[in-house]
């Protein structure tokens, strides 16, 4: 509907891949400093040949600051931790309800299990039935949305603030009283098996499905978070019910509100609609602390043949870091050292060669340590050579780590990402609701410049090294793989040729087991 | 059915400026700003909006890529591309030191009708940018390695978004059926082979016919000063000389339809889709604010109609939309959908077209209406969370809707929509003789049979 502006609008870089990592939140004062200090660098490369006063940019002005709003928080007594946030530029207000829990505690035979749960939340209640809920939400010209990523589940409203009220109501009652029919549950079972035959007809989809099960195996960060077509013909009403119980209290739930609104007015939102949420008085289910990934058989070479492939995704995939780390900025700054635009993936494969409309980078901290992932897309005759290339920029970034010239930017670029994201309701709670999830004070708003800038050359190269290892990555193509397979086998004869119809993402093997 | 990834989310624009029934609590913020056109005819709009020390910079170019030369489709945006690279006074990938490496960002995106860059800087570096815009219109200065290269680009670009993606062929040839004469019927990222003949004089012609500043409008909204900002467009801007020649414009009118069009193609997809596709008036058109609310109806959200019906209820399709395509010369009003497994191409047609019916036999209700304006406005206040949210919308109105005003004013237009205006429109504008049907179905069907009609 709306936001569509005429089929295509082809655009110089790809919107998704201004990949920040995991978590970004809040940017204050010094942003201005690092970026004045770097803009002379760029002058005096400029200077010389400055024939008129046009011929060299001006110089910047004095920096401006500004500093982000404080979070308020508050837990109810029935243990429902509560986050507000206010920022009155926009009549817009964001409400996030957050469940400690997503798809890692899917069990291995139920992949899907968390966000189907998540998903149906918003397909009927004891008062409302699916059509009902879409049409109360909408008619306040309010989006209702709700799903599972890893390490959380959330219910999320967000609108105008006038409207905010009704829409919070809604939103508790979603989030509290699903009744998970059975008719909407196969509805939705349809719906997800559809999309599992949608994702297996794009390249980049199935190159990122196969990396997560290369890099963890069958543990619990392993599997498709919205199922295969086995998992999901496999979960019941019942499973969804448990799930349900077993996750969704008060006790195991955040709530942020951002925006629009005073932090009296949301507390009290807040108070009204889950202030009687029962907590059950069964322990909380334990958290998944040693949850042991299985990960990182390092050295594989995995090639998806899918001969009618458009473009070849290749993958460079291995283990990161979990959100908790002490190197979680080294991580960061790393990372963009490697991805982003003018990061060195780009640099190479894009703007050096034009291999690939977009290289980047992503490393996803997680509650366990998540997965650290390069990536390109390309013809499939070069899917080899971007392999080569992106293995080199990962191990040139420990032998040729960043000197300040090329690492101030990459820092800048990293706090103006940060800052950026604040500037939204839903950008305000999506940061703010991660710091809690993880349990960090919600005060590294503040730090998060400082966390940035205190990252030397020496970090960059020990944290390449160390925990980013070329060596111990894996690689995976998903293209037409007789264009590109004679010359990667070369190089790894070790390479595991799994054509599309016989791709399982079920296991480890990745490979269906030949049946007699 | 929305891939957005290449998409910018640049939507419609309306934005209320006044208290509207319903909606007293909440203010609907005006964007102010100040309009002038220097001698050379460059056109200026500014806003200050001083909520965050970030200032966003947009040059809008009248250019788009229903403009690209003859032979040549696809032109247009690879230009937009070579607009990074070595002008007189900066260095290939300059623009990305000026942006990315102060803590901003920059990029640009072509559509049929308009070229739009744009950049968000920390706001002491609005001169900085001012320069390096009126420095890149003031000539480019390319060679043919990076030409070459960023050519390349391009390529993967399109492989990226029509041939890797199972739908990406689809909307492609939608867009490229559609229409017969306009040269709207050459999609904007154009073919391997028109790219491929593009040479570096081409780029040197294309830069002298188009990006010239009568033809260009400069929006900058966030942190700054008026008189300043006025001070170094004067500088940068004032000296660059209008060409004495007159502008190219297309003047190809599109002929009305006159009977039913039928298309069938096949793809890598697995699921198979259907793409009808209705010839509707330009985007300034009286008529175009009941088509955008009746898209509204037909496909926003899950209690639209469309959804409800052929997902929801007759879980026909696993996705559906519906988008007024709105431009400059002749607009498309679209629906597609692709089909659930084991779902036949003519049902969902068939229940598309049952959906379309029931709007020309009966008005909407009040409810239902109302449902769609809020939702609209919604829509609009997310798009202005951002400074450059606001600019987009300012150079829309400028360029495209050809009266900035509407920035302030569109939200009453829709306002003003009623129930019998879009039965009207849909009366009008969605009959039989009128539609272009695709069914685009598996390469795997040919043989079988499978999912045809």
């Amino acid at each position: 509907m709306m936001n569509t502006v005429k089929g295509f609008l082809p655009q110089r870089r790809e919107a998704a891949k201004e990949m920040a990592s995991g978590w970004s939140p809040a940017g204050v004062a010094s942003l201005r400093l690092c970026v004045s200090l770097l803009f002379f660098v760029t002058l005096f490369s400029c200077v010389a040949n400055a024939q008129t006063p046009q011929a060299t940019p001006p110089p910047p002005a004095q920096p401006r600051s500004v500093t982000f709003p404080k979070p308020v928080e508050q837990t109810l007594s029935n243990g429902l931790r509560v986050i507000v946030i206010e920022r009155h530029e926009s009549p817009i207000v964001s409400a996030q309800l957050l469940i400690k829990n997503g798809g890692e505690v899917d069990p291995p035979e139920l992949a899907g299990l968390a966000d189907m749960t998540a998903n149906l939340l918003t397909k009927g209640t004891q008062t409302r039935d699916a059509t009902k809920i879409a049409q109360e939400v909408e008619s306040l010209g309010a989006s209702l949305d709700s799903g599972a990523r890893w390490d959380s589940s959330f219910a999320t409203v967000s609108g105008m603030s006038s409207k905010i009220p009704q829409a919070m109501e809604i939103l508790a009652d979603v989030v509290r009283r699903p009744t998970f029919k059975s008719e909407e549950v196969e509805r939705l079972r349809q719906q997800y098996l559809d999309n599992v035959t949608l994702a297996l007809g794009d390249p980049g989809t199935i190159a990122r499905m196969v990396a997560a099960r290369v890099v963890f195996g069958d543990s619990p960060y392993g599997h498709p978070i919205s199922g295969t077509t086995e998992s999901l013909t496999r979960i019941t009403a019942a499973d969804i019910s448990k799930m349900h119980s077993r996750y969704y209290r008060p006790d195991n739930a955040i709530l942020v509100i951002g925006g629009d609104i005073s932090a009296k007015d949301g507390m009290a939102l807040a108070t009204k609609y889950f202030g009687d949420w029962q907590k059950p008085t069964t322990p909380l289910p334990e958290l998944s602390a040693a949850m042991e990934n299985g990960g990182n058989k390092a050295g594989r070479v995995v090639v998806i043949d899918k001969p009618d492939a458009g473009q070849a995704a290749v993958y460079l995939a291995r283990t990161g870091i979990n959100r908790k780390d002490p190197d979680y900025f080294r991580g960061v700054v790393s990372n963009s050292v490697l991805s982003g635009y003018s990061g060195r993936l780009n640099q190479e494969i894009r703007i050096k060669r034009g291999l690939s409309y977009g290289a980047g980078s992503t490393l996803d901290a997680r509650r366990d340590v998540g997965p650290f992932v390069a990536l390109a897309q390309t013809k499939n005759e070069s899917g080899a050579q971007v392999a080569d290339l992106l293995l080199g920029e990962i191990s040139r970034l420990s032998s040729a780590p960043p000197a300040d010239v090329e690492l101030l930017p990459r820092k800048a670029v990293v706090v103006g990402n940060f800052s950026r994201n604040l500037e939204t309701a839903n950008g305000l709670v999506g940061q703010v609701g991660s710091l809690a999830l993880y349990g960090l004070g919600l005060d590294e708003i503040n730090r998060y410049i400082n966390n940035v800038q205190a990252v030397s050359t020496a970090d960059i190269q020990k944290f390449a090294g160390t925990r980013l290892d070329a060596k111990t990555s894996n690689i995976i193509i998903v293209g037409n793989a007789k264009a590109f397979l004679p010359e990667l086998q070369k190089k790894y004869p070790n390479v595991e040729v799994i054509p599309i119809g016989e791709l399982d993402l079920n296991s480890a093997s990745l490979r269906k087991k030949q049946t007699g | 059915m929305v891939r957005t990834s290449i998409r910018l989310a640049l939507s419609v624009l309306l934005l209320a400026s006044l208290q509207l029934t319903g909606f007293a609590q909440t203010r609907m913020p005006q964007i102010k700003f100040t309009d002038r056109t220097l001698a050379n005819g460059l056109r200026v709009l500014a806003a200050p909006d001083h909520s965050s020390p970030t200032v966003a910079i947009q040059v809008w170019y009248h250019v788009g890529s229903k403009d690209d030369p003859p032979n040549r489709s696809g032109f247009a945006h690879l230009f937009e591309h070579i607009m990074f690279k070595s002008t007189k006074n900066m260095k290939s990938e300059m623009m990305d030191r000026l942006t990315e490496d102060v803590g901003g960002f920059n990029n640009a995106f072509t559509n049929d009708d308009v070229t739009v860059y744009f950049e968000v800087v920390p706001s002491n570096y609005l001169e900085t940018l001012i320069w390096a815009e009126a420095d890149r219109l003031s000539g480019l200065n390319v060679d043919d390695g990076n030409f070459k290269s960023e050519r390349d680009v391009v390529k993967e670009e399109y492989r990226q978004s029509v041939l890797a993606p199972p739908y990406g062929r689809f909307e492609y040839l939608l867009q490229q059926k559609s229409f017969l004469e306009h040269p709207y019927k050459r999609p904007t990222i154009g073919s391997i082979e028109d790219l491929d003949a593009a040479s570096l004089k081409d780029v040197q012609d294309f830069h002298s016919t188009f990006y010239r500043p009568d033809n260009a409008t400069l929006v900058v909204v966030g942190d700054f000063d008026s008189k300043q900002l006025d001070a170094w467009v004067d500088k940068y801007f004032a000296p660059i000389e209008k060409p004495s020649r007159p502008l190219p414009r297309v003047q190809v009118k599109e002929p009305p339809r006159k009977s039913e069009t039928r298309l069938t193609e096949y793809g890598s997809n697995d699921l198979p889709a259907v793409g009808l596709t209705y010839l509707t008036p330009r985007q300034a058109d009286a008529d175009s604010d009941a088509l955008r609310v009746a898209d509204v109806i037909l496909s926003g959200g899950e209690s639209s109609r469309l959804y409800h019906s052929l997902v929801y209820t007759q879980q026909l399709a696993a996705e559906v939309n519906s988008s007024a395509e709105l431009r400059e010369d002749a607009s498309l009003f679209v629906l597609t959908a692709v089909l659930s497994e084991g779902k036949k191409v003519e049902d969902v047609e068939k229940a598309m077209l049952v959906e379309i019916k029931k709007l020309q036999d009966e008005q909407v209700s009040a409810a239902e209406l109302d449902k769609a304006k809020n939702q609209i406005i919604t829509n609009q206040l997310r798009q202005r969370e951002t400074s450059n949210g606001k600019a987009l919308a300012l150079g829309e109105a400028a360029v495209l809707l050809g009266d900035v005003a509407r920035v302030n004013t569109d939200l009453e237009r829709l306002q003003a929509v009623t129930a019998a205006d879009i039965q009207r429109v849909m009366k009008k504008y969605f009959n039989d003789t009128n539609r272009l049907v695709l069914d685009y179905l598996p390469e795997a069907s040919k043989k079988s049979g499978e999912g045809e009609r």
